[in-house]
């Protein structure tokens, strides 16, 4: 037990160190203070932005777009991605298209998004579901067309109907794949939220929090911002890895 | 096992259905713009509740037939007729055991068995019953929530005959069952799946590499040749059940078959279904 907690705090070594560092150089003059924001002062500022309420209003208005855009985005992509793996009809119909749209990267969306749907939320969210649509779309692609031949044919040999052979055979012989396209997906959705705040200013969010703070000069909100981006993403990731190595718990462990 | 089974037990009651018959049955593959002939001219029929071991060089097409008679092959020409029915898909009245196993591995061995269930209109508690029983029928039991991957290749086969009893197929296939497991456990799966015929006493076709293990286990060996495949000669194995393997009889009709096996034409393919006879004589 002590020995797992002990290799638990590894990875605090190299944060604390830094924040060290950054005490230290914070601490050399005035001029340093105003980039290197020392961290008692960063303390009460989020103190103060989480009894205001600021902090978790733009918080939660960021997960909400972003978990909207990567449910939408992300269901259509299962949904496209698997009927270009079944289909290769589908597949040679849709496909160059897909993959003409895909290599424009989400920056060079943002004026046309912009002009057809304003700077609010509608645009912000559209950016996100591009964005975790791409990752699901190749992934459940690749999933599909991975499962085993030989799978299927038991589930013709047991009389599976269209719709129990995509549910019990192919969804979760693809599932591994599906599981990285998710992986990808919510990453990229979170960094397409941040970044689209970032762009499209109106309504709350933590990239227009940051936007506005910036603006103001308030270094120590920007950092605020900046670090519960960082510790909401890895939130997720920590999550998402939990739920895929239960739902993937058939796998043998090598 | 235990008691001795009399070579008529199979005109028992039950069996009635499950006759097989194959008549004049013709399959080609295009490669190219070749045909070639993998089934010539096969004419057989399977009484009801007999066991048939199908034994040949690779290439013979007797995987074939069994892919034919299950349901997921049916570009052929010729008749395939269940109890006087022509076969034209798959069907949960006829179950198949791959040399693989095939069991999902993202399902439990439960799971598994009872996915074969999954159009079946029973109600839910006679499903777990059925599939507990057929668990229990394959020596299984205490493994039902295991994932394939912790099982060992025996215990995984076991596993998929359960999943092809689960429906009580009229005719159960049997496509190289056992041909993936070492020389144990396929000594003690052959008395298994014999042990689960006399329980189940449906019509059973087995493709085998193995000459003993298909006297062994069939009433009758149908040896099969390749190029094009076709049956060479179908052997009757007049020995009471369950056989002794060291009994003169069953020696003298292995040597015949692997005579059979090794005895086609001086030709390349005869070299090589020399050795495929030798290495099945050693397995």
């Amino acid at each position: 037990m002590g020995l797992v907690f002990l290799k638990r705090l590894k990875g605090l070594v190299l944060p604390l160190v830094l924040l060290m560092v950054w005490e230290i150089a914070s601490r050399q003059g005035r001029a340093y203070a105003l980039t290197f924001i020392p961290i008692e002062k960063i303390g009460r500022s989020l103190i103060e932005t989480i009894l205001s309420g600021e902090l978790l209003t733009n918080l939660l208005a960021s997960l909400g777009t972003a978990s909207t855009g990567l449910l939408i985005g992300g269901t259509v992509g299962l949904g496209l991605g698997s009927l270009m793996g079944l289909y290769p009809r589908v597949d040679k119909i849709i496909g160059p298209v897909f993959h003409s749209f895909r290599q424009v990267p989400l920056l060079g969306w943002i004026p046309l998004i912009g002009l057809w749907f304003g700077n609010g939320c509608l645009a912000k969210t559209l950016v996100v579901c591009l964005a975790s649509f791409y990752p699901m779309v190749l992934n459940s692609y690749a999933g599909i067309r991975n499962v085993e031949n030989n799978h299927l044919e038991v589930g013709r040999v047991l009389g599976a109907s269209r719709w129990q052979t995509y549910r019990y055979i192919l969804i979760p012989g693809a599932l591994p794949f599906i599981f990285i396209g998710i992986y990808h997906a919510l990453a990229f959705s979170w960094i397409s939220t941040v970044g689209s705040e970032l762009l499209f200013t109106a309504g709350p969010g933590l990239g227009g929090m940051m936007q506005t703070a910036q603006m103001a000069a308030k270094m120590d909100i920007v950092i605020i911002c900046v670090a519960s981006i960082g510790v909401v993403g890895l939130l997720m990731n920590v999550s998402l890895a939990k739920l895929s190595g239960h739902l993937l718990r058939w796998r043998s462990t090598r | 096992m235990g008691n001795l089974i009399h070579p008529d037990f199979k005109r028992s009651a039950k069996s009635l259905s499950g006759e097989l018959s194959i008549q004049s049955l013709h399959k080609q593959y295009r490669l190219e713009r070749n045909y070639l002939n993998v089934l010539e001219n096969i004419n057989l029929t399977i009484l009801p509740g007999e066991f048939v071991s199908i034994v040949g060089p690779s290439g013979c097409g007797k995987s074939t037939i069994l892919r034919l008679v299950v349901g997921l092959d049916s570009d052929f020409q010729g008749r395939i007729l269940l109890d006087g029915k022509p076969i034209t898909s798959t069907s949960t009245d006829r179950g198949i055991v791959f040399q693989d196993h095939r069991l999902f591995p993202w399902m439990t061995v439960w799971e598994n068995i009872a996915f074969a269930l999954v159009n079946s209109d029973l109600p839910s508690a006679e499903k777990r019953d059925i599939v507990s029983l057929n668990i229990k029928r394959v020596n299984l039991t205490g493994f039902a929530n295991a994932y394939p991957h912790q099982l060992s290749g025996g215990m995984a086969q076991r596993a998929a005959i359960a999943r092809a009893l689960v429906n009580e197929p009229k005719i159960l296939l049997l496509d190289e069952p056992l041909g993936a497991l070492d020389a144990l456990t396929r000594l003690y799966l052959q008395a298994e799946l014999q042990r689960i015929w006399i329980q189940h006493r449906s019509t059973m076709i087995m493709v085998t590499h193995d000459v003993e293990e298909a006297l062994f286990l069939g009433d009758r060996v149908v040896v099969m040749q390749a190029n094009p495949g076709r049956i060479k000669r179908v052997v009757p194995v007049p020995l009471e059940h369950p056989r002794d393997r060291s009994s003169p009889l069953f020696h003298r009709l292995k040597d015949e078959i692997l005579a059979d096996l090794i005895d086609t034409d001086s030709t390349a393919e005869a070299k090589r279904a020399k050795s495929l006879a030798l290495r099945s004589d050693l397995g």
